[in-house]
């Protein structure tokens, strides 16, 4: 009773201490030692009890511990690369399984054949239904060992949309072998219906998980006044779709993929930051918590009397293991190869067929087998987990320093832009376009016209304000919001420049941005990208994005500064035609968008307690022309557009404005200040950018050499306590 | 046929298919003007079609000596065009990649830059970036200018690191453009599948 808790805690602490040594994953996949100290429990246990310890309960497994692990990686998988792989993934994850599956299952009843070995009792057919639950490649044991190796996507995707495919495979074979060995005759009838019941089955499962999916997301629309459930929703509604679909005995698994990669899509949008992140978070806890559960158990499970031992069986199951699944890629390659316009080279075939990692699905299917059918299952047992352990172990461990020696492409590190969103979306219409005018229809067609419909359709009715997005805009405002929380987070650390200082520059100065400046601020966007398509570069199951670190932030703010010295003074040359000047950095632009004002809110409740003051007084000031002009277009827009209003927050700003200054007049002012933006070297020819002002309105402002914005600035830093705490932090 | 082949790369029966959807194009005559490509329907939702019709006549891409525009584009040059979107076949070594891959990216260069004049400069990006959202009716002009300075600015830091304080940065040339996309393989990303299908027949 007690030890099977505390056996959980220790685990869970154990795997917690594993990732504070940071060589040990490298070199060993966690999944290794896990089994280590399952074995070691099972051990103390048996020891202890005399008994064989608590086996893995296959309901257990299947019901709790697999879902949150699927869910995990079905709702963060690269939609993109998956379908347009898709083809190949599917290939060899039904063909595959099934040339696995049949071929271990026949040529093992050859051994069996040879009654030197004492296995003659083990019919065809359980020979097949053993092949079937041992050729499946489990996506667990995939995750954990590739979760380190680092290898480039497209051969990521391969291997781990394989393991998630075959389960339907998996499920039918298994099902179909099993009631067969348990009937009398077998009519050909019987195995077409079994290869239509595959259809069913993954089908099925795929529907019920995109149905499912959807309901989730329009239940999601209506949510935003109960934003505390939404994240329960997003698990209800998967484990639901898992759960339906076992009942009907379709195929769970690929149903909790269907509807976490459809949820995903939809539901980020309506549901608020706050729900997202812990809905991202806890589903990684969930996962991890369930892989390391059931790779102790797995080794809690080897120790006892399930044994029994047969070299021949053993050795023999472990060999053909391996020589089908390389035979298996290496034929099944060969003719995929020619329908892939990037064929799959030698190297990528290795990792695939290395690749093919036993777990704990056989593990379990190989448990609930029935004895009274199959009187051998003690040696199925015993050979499966030579199986698993050879794989997680062997080639878990090897696979690293073949990956390194065979020198397979690893995973692209570059941090993603926005100039890069804008080089792939370009490129997507091209090829479109192209395609077009070739008058082929190639996938880009087919993902052109699923994007139609989506929008049309789907979105309109699944997402709450739906306005036709652009991943290069939101990817834009998702940064831009970043950036805007990490200013008004971290308090400046330099004082004000004085009206003297900012008159000493020169024209004509630009501050060059230094590398590390250029790396933070990618880090900035990178973080962002979390949501947009490129999202997990790999997966890795125990790192998300980082947060800004305290440094960074110094940096960017260091970077405003001067450049508030450079707006300011460029003001007076914006008239001028600059000659394509491209040195601007980011620009603060917030079209409407609603989620700032809660975040800013929360964010610089807590950067008014940081700091001194003088870092309160210019982040103020910082703050003030960053985002007034902002203010003045939001109010703009409120008035343009039935909006979903701004929340009292914006009446500050207004209260703040008119209160402080002239009026109706001055708001307009600190839109002419050209960019409040960070660090940009030179003015941008035409800079209106808050949405009013053209170019006349603002060479007529700035007939006078002196800017007029620098007068706010000095007045906010000498006008000290008084202007210091109130407007300022009082949106906030 | 045999020297196009050779010279195209094309296989004698991509450029069967091909020359039979040149001809639907053309309406069965030799050339092929602007004006033809107004008859592909599914082009019309394609927010840059204006520059991938005007690449097909770009005379750079042609790979004429010359500069500008072409009137009219015969079957040959149509080939040249479509050439670009090879797929990479295996047999290649490293240098007619390279090489592969710098004619490809030399192409999209040219369509960023609509003046000629080998670089990218500011306003070229941004009609890029403008013309890439103007499917978007609800997007300002505003947001679009300042995610191109963004990506501009990006793309200065990329090419050409730390600036000197007076230094402005005049626009994006080739080898800063192929800087920017060295990370991403283009040649196995920029392809269309040149398989025997039957041509949807696009215009009457």
């Amino acid at each position: 009773h007690t030890v099977t808790p505390s056996t959980n805690v220790f685990a869970l602490t154990y795997c917690g201490c594993f990732h504070l040594y940071h060589k040990l994953p490298s070199i060993v996949p966690e999944s290794c030692l896990l089994i280590l100290v399952g074995l070691l429990l099972g051990g103390i246990i048996f020891g202890a009890e005399e008994k064989s310890p608590p086996v893995m309960n296959s309901d257990v497994f299947f019901l709790y511990l697999l879902p949150p692990i699927v869910l995990d990686a079905g709702y963060f998988m690269p939609t993109r690369l998956f379908f347009e792989n898709f083809g190949t993934i599917f290939w060899y994850a039904v063909v595959g399984t099934l040339w696995n599956a049949i071929g271990i299952g026949i040529s093992l009843y050859g051994i069996c054949q040879i009654s030197a070995f004492g296995l003659t009792d083990i019919t065809l057919l359980q020979n097949l239904l053993f092949g079937s639950l041992i050729s499946a490649v489990d996506p667990v044991a995939v995750l954990a060992v590739f979760e380190n190796i680092h290898v480039n996507e497209q051969l990521y995707i391969l291997v781990f949309g394989e393991s998630l495919l075959n389960d339907a495979i998996t499920v039918v074979l298994y099902n179909l072998f099993k009631s067969f060995c348990q009937m009398r005759t077998i009519k050909v009838i019987d195995i077409f219906a079994g290869i239509a019941n595959f259809f069913i089955v993954g089908i099925g499962g795929v529907l019920i998980g995109i149905l499912l999916g959807f309901v989730a997301a329009f239940t999601t629309r209506f949510t935003h006044k109960i934003r505390v459930i939404e994240p329960l929703f997003v698990f209800l509604y998967s484990y639901l779709s898992y759960i339906t679909a076992e009942m009907f005995h379709l195929s769970g698994i690929m149903a909790i993929t269907a509807c976490a990669m459809t949820m995903n899509k939809y539901v980020e949008e309506n549901v608020s930051q706050k729900s997202y992140t812990t809905i991202k978070y806890f589903m990684k806890m969930l996962s991890s918590v369930s892989e390391t559960l059931i790779f102790i158990f797995m080794g809690v499970s080897t120790v006892g009397k399930n044994h029994e031992w047969n070299w021949a069986f053993v050795s023999f199951t472990l060999l053909f293991c391996l020589i089908w699944r390389a035979l298996g890629v290496f034929v099944l390659t060969q003719i995929i190869n020619v329908f892939r316009t990037i064929p799959l080279t030698f190297k990528d075939q290795f990792i695939i067929a290395y690749g093919g990692l036993r777990g704990a699905i056989c593990f379990s299917l190989v448990f609930l087998l029935p004895p009274a059918v199959f009187p051998r299952k003690k040696l199925f047992i015993t050979a499966v987990i030579v199986v698993i352990f050879f794989t997680v172990f062997i080639q878990g461990i090897t696979i690293r320093p073949l990956v390194e020696f065979l020198d397979v492409k690893r995973s692209n590190k570059k941090q993603p832009a926005v100039s890069e969103e804008i080089y792939n979306r370009f490129f997507d219409h091209v090829k479109t376009g192209i395609e077009d005018v070739c008058g082929h229809w190639g996938h880009n067609f087919w993902r052109d016209k699923f994007k139609k419909f989506d929008n049309k359709y789907l979105r309109r009715l699944l997402i709450r304000e739906n306005q036709p997005k652009s991943s290069i805009v939101s990817l834009y405002k998702k940064l831009e919001i970043k950036h805007a929380i990490e200013m008004a987070e971290s308090g400046m650390i330099s004082k004000v420049p004085s009206s003297v200082s900012l008159s000493d520059y020169h024209e004509g100065k630009i501050k060059p941005l230094s590398p590390a400046e250029m790396e933070n601020m990618r880090e900035i966007l990178t973080k962002n990208l979390y949501q947009i398509r490129h999202r997990t570069m790999s997966y890795n199951r125990h790192s998300l994005a980082a947060d800004a670190g305290e440094k960074q932030a110094k940096e960017i703010l260091i970077r405003r500064r001067h450049s508030l010295r450079e707006s300011l003074r460029k003001t007076n040359s914006l008239s001028r035609e600059r000659p394509a000047a491209a040195n601007t950095k980011r620009f603060l632009s917030l079209p409407k968008n609603t989620k700032l004002p809660e975040k800013l809110r929360v964010r610089n409740k807590t950067s008014s307690r940081v700091g001194d003051s003088s870092d309160s007084e210019l982040d103020a000031a910082t703050t003030v022309l960053n985002l007034r002009p902002r203010a003045g277009k939001i109010l703009r827009d409120q008035r343009l557009r039935p909006q979903r209003p701004l929340p009292e927050f914006r009446v500050e700003w207004k209260n703040e404005v008119d209160g402080s200054q002239d009026g109706r007049g001055e708001q307009q002012e600190p839109s002419t200040l050209p960019q409040p933006s960070i660090g940009f070297r030179q003015p941008l020819l035409t800079r209106p950018r808050f949405g009013t002002l053209s170019r006349e309105d603002l060479t007529a402002d700035h007939g006078p050499a002196r800017p007029m914005p620098p007068p706010r600035l000095v007045r906010q830093a000498s006008q000290g306590d008084r202007q210091r705490n109130k407007p300022e932090n009082q949106p906030y | 046929m045999r020297e196009l082949a050779d010279r195209t790369g094309f296989t004698s029966e991509q450029i069967e298919h091909l020359h039979r959807r040149f001809k639907q194009l053309s309406q069965d005559q030799l050339t092929i003007r602007k004006e033809n490509f107004d008859s592909i329907p599914d082009l019309e939702f394609n927010p840059i079609r204006g520059k991938i019709v005007h690449a097909f006549f770009d005379k750079r891409n042609l790979r004429q000596e010359s500069d500008g525009l072409a009137d009219e584009i015969n079957f040959e040059d149509f080939l040249t065009i479509m050439s670009y979107f090879r797929p990479i076949e295996m047999n290649m070594d490293e240098e007619q990649l390279d090489r592969f891959r710098k004619e490809k990216l030399k192409f999209l260069f040219h369509m960023y830059d609509s003046d000629h004049d080998g670089k990218i400069t500011l306003q070229e990006y941004r009609n890029v970036v403008e013309e890439l959202l103007s499917g978007n009716p609800h997007l300002e002009k505003e947001s679009a200018r300042s995610i191109a300075d963004g990506a501009m600015m990006e793309a200065a830091s990329i090419c050409v690191g730390q600036m000197g304080p007076d230094q402005v940065y005049e626009g994006i040339t080739f080898e800063d453009f192929l800087k920017m996309w060295q990370g991403i393989d283009i040649e196995t990303k920029m392809h269309v599948r040149f398989l025997n299908v039957d041509t949807i027949a696009h215009c009457y």
